[in-house]
């Protein structure tokens, strides 16, 4: 079984392209530097305060590096297949019908990806005139990270859309994967 | 389209999505964008509503109690604590079995995660219990049973994301979760005692390998000493305990009991990144929904339907919302379904003038449940899958364990005084009690 935890996850390597791979590492770094900087920043917080010296825009900086963190791990669980599923079903199945469920899934991910892209920034554009108080950050400091997931999220789907479309969804780890849904 | 159809069909569109085999978080927001379309609501607000519904300073708990169970199980130091439930409980009948259940209490007390708690015993006991004639099925069972205890045991990971989204006390609902999760953990042992596999019978460990055993444990054990403590002393919000746990353990337990893991902490802060991303995007995309919800009057269409057949009894209002709860729990994840339904929830506990503490710990309580149950039991597939038998079999045989989930869940929704009581003495207000005008005491509802 491959080792869940690597930097660039093997599994599923018929659906991934190559030169994407230092990306999800990229983004598995970023991952990593976001908890630990707002542990960093929680610890200066609570350091801080009991000192008698708080600095009350940590607060906001912690939660944009969570949101950013949150965003980040989106797009990165979407290239290693690591998100939550209701149920693996799909990987019980196939020949055409499992390509043919396998696209559909990846279509709506895409169309939902290309709505982040849009009207995230729409909306990133918007926030522009809002700020946090008392640090003045503008609320698009922290919104911005949806549509660079969309982004992100889009692009990944494309490569698994591309890559199954040519060497088919199915893979030798399906059978790690069906054993969790038997019944 | 009427607002009870939008409902429907955003609710058809997730299920349907989801069951394809679409991620849960995209599988919630497509429904959301497509209802959306039949509503005044702006595309650009809904995805807004994805930051908003992940920006709350109490949900950032959720990565901290994640990392420190992904610390304590990559960094073996939760074999310490194995070794002193083996001394404490390792001469029983179905010795390893107790050993499971004893540890799942000790790890509850240290991380909120029940899937953590699994990773540990699968990697650890399991193959001391498949050594000792215990079927596969059993183990995967009993472990999955027992995790379950991590999500009631405070720190619970379901405990915040409720109390954030319901506006309900962290540290009162953390105090609540201890009486149903001893339960569990009473009832798993007891069950195990007269029903499970013997084992291999053992002699009981002399008071001096007692001794040594919890001397080995006494660094991992501080943990839950930091968290309730500072929550309990008003030191820390919950979100400060876990980050002063996460960092405890980094600086003091690992550089201690295994220094030889340093070097990977690294790799453990990226995984736990990327861990907490994914509940985290679901609560993401289960806010955007919960708030489609709520501005299409659900709380009032389903309210509406429940206090026709309960009226205003609390106790049949909340009798029904178990059994709905277990039927939610047994198809989405806990994370998400507390999210969606808590307008629903908050609108219940107000018609039927229900303690909305005791609302939540019984909502847990029964959502806990859900993490053992068939299609999406979470703790029981990651169980089965790393045991390594088939989850059918593993539902077969948690089905008498079900049995010690429906009386905990009997018992919470009976006696509020027993579950309540630890919150009561030590965190009154979080109970609805007030100080009294005169400065001495509380004065509490009946």
């Amino acid at each position: 079984m491959a080792d869940s935890r690597a930097l660039i996850l093997d599994r599923h390597r018929h659906l991934k392209w190559k030169w994407l791979d230092p990306l999800e590492a990229g983004l598995m770094v970023l991952c990593g530097l976001s908890i630990g900087m707002f542990t960093l920043t929680v610890l200066c917080d609570v350091v801080t305060r009991t000192i008698g010296a708080p600095w009350l825009w940590l607060q906001q900086v912690t939660t944009a590096f969570f949101a950013w963190g949150v965003f980040i791990g989106m797009a990165a669980a979407t290239r290693r297949l690591d998100h939550f599923y209701l149920t693996e079903i799909t990987k019980r199945m196939t020949g055409k019908p499992r390509n043919a469920i396998e696209i559909v899934n990846r279509v709506v991910v895409l169309l939902v990806a290309i709505a982040m892209v849009i009207f995230g920034w729409q909306n990133a554009l918007l926030d522009l005139g809002s700020f946090r108080m008392p640090s003045l950050i503008p609320l698009t400091v922290y919104t911005a990270i949806v549509p660079i997931a969309g982004v992100l999220v889009a692009l990944f789907t494309v490569e698994q859309l591309v890559n199954g479309w040519r060497h088919g969804f199915a893979g030798p780890e399906d059978s790690d994967d069906i054993r969790e849904t038997l019944l | 389209m009427t607002a009870g159809g939008v409902l429907l069909l955003m609710t058809l569109l997730f299920l349907t999505f989801g069951y394809m085999g679409v991620p849960v978080t995209f599988a919630l927001i497509a429904g959301v964008l497509v209802a959306t379309f039949f509503t005044p609501i702006s595309m650009q607000s809904m995805i807004g509503q994805l930051f908003h519904g992940i920006d709350a300073e109490t949900l950032l708990a959720v990565p901290f109690f994640l990392l420190v169970g992904e610390l304590m199980a990559a960094s073996d130091v939760a074999t310490r604590m194995i070794r002193l439930s083996q001394t404490l409980v390792g001469h029983l009948r179905g010795g390893l079995a107790q050993v499971v259940t004893v540890f799942s209490m000790f790890f509850a007390g240290i991380s909120g995660s029940s899937v953590a708690d699994v990773a540990v015993l699968t990697r650890t006991i399991a193959h001391d219990m498949k050594r000792e004639g215990y079927d596969r099925a059993f183990t995967a069972a009993l472990i999955a049973s027992a995790s379950t205890m991590a999500n009631l045991i405070p720190p619970s990971i379901m405990a915040v994301v409720y109390g954030a989204t319901g506006d309900v006390s962290i540290g009162g609902l953390f105090l609540a979760g201890v009486v149903p999760g001893v339960l569990v953990g009473i009832g798993l042992m007891v069950y195990s005692y007269f029903f499970g596999p013997v084992g291999v019978m053992k002699k009981r460990s002399s008071l001096t390998e007692v001794i040594v055993a919890a001397r080995g444990s006494a660094l991992p054990l501080v943990i839950p000493v930091i968290i309730m403590g500072g929550i309990l002393s008003g030191w820390f919000t919950p979100t400060e305990a876990g980050m002063v746990a996460a960092v405890y353990i980094v600086v003091v337990l690992i550089p201690i009991i295994n220094a030889r893991h340093i070097r990977e902490l690294p790799r453990d802060f990226m995984y736990a990144g990327l861990l907490y991303s994914l509940p985290m995007g679901a609560v993401a995309g289960a806010s955007a929904f919960g708030w489609v919800v709520a501005f299409l009057r659900g709380p009032d269409i389903v309210a509406n339907y429940i206090t026709a057949f309960a009226g205003n009894d609390g106790a049949t209002i909340m009798f029904l919302l178990v059994v709905l709860f277990v039927i939610v729990g047994d198809f989405i994840d806990a994370v998400p379904a507390i999210i969606i339904f808590m307008p629903i929830i908050r609108k219940l506990a107000e018609v039927g003038n229900i303690n909305p503490l005791h609302m939540g710990v019984v909502i847990v309580t029964t959502l806990v449940f859900g993490l053992i149950t068939p299609p999406y039991g979470l703790s029981l597939l990651v169980a089965s899958k790393y045991v390594g038998v088939g989850f059918g079999k593993a539902v077969v045989r948690s089905l008498p364990l079900y049995i010690v989930f429906f009386l905990t869940i009997a018992f919470t929704v009976t006696f509020p005084k027993v579950v309540l009581w630890l919150p009561k003495q030590f965190l009154p207000e979080s109970v609805g009690c007030f100080r009294s005008p005169s400065g001495t005491g509380y004065i509490c509802p009946p």
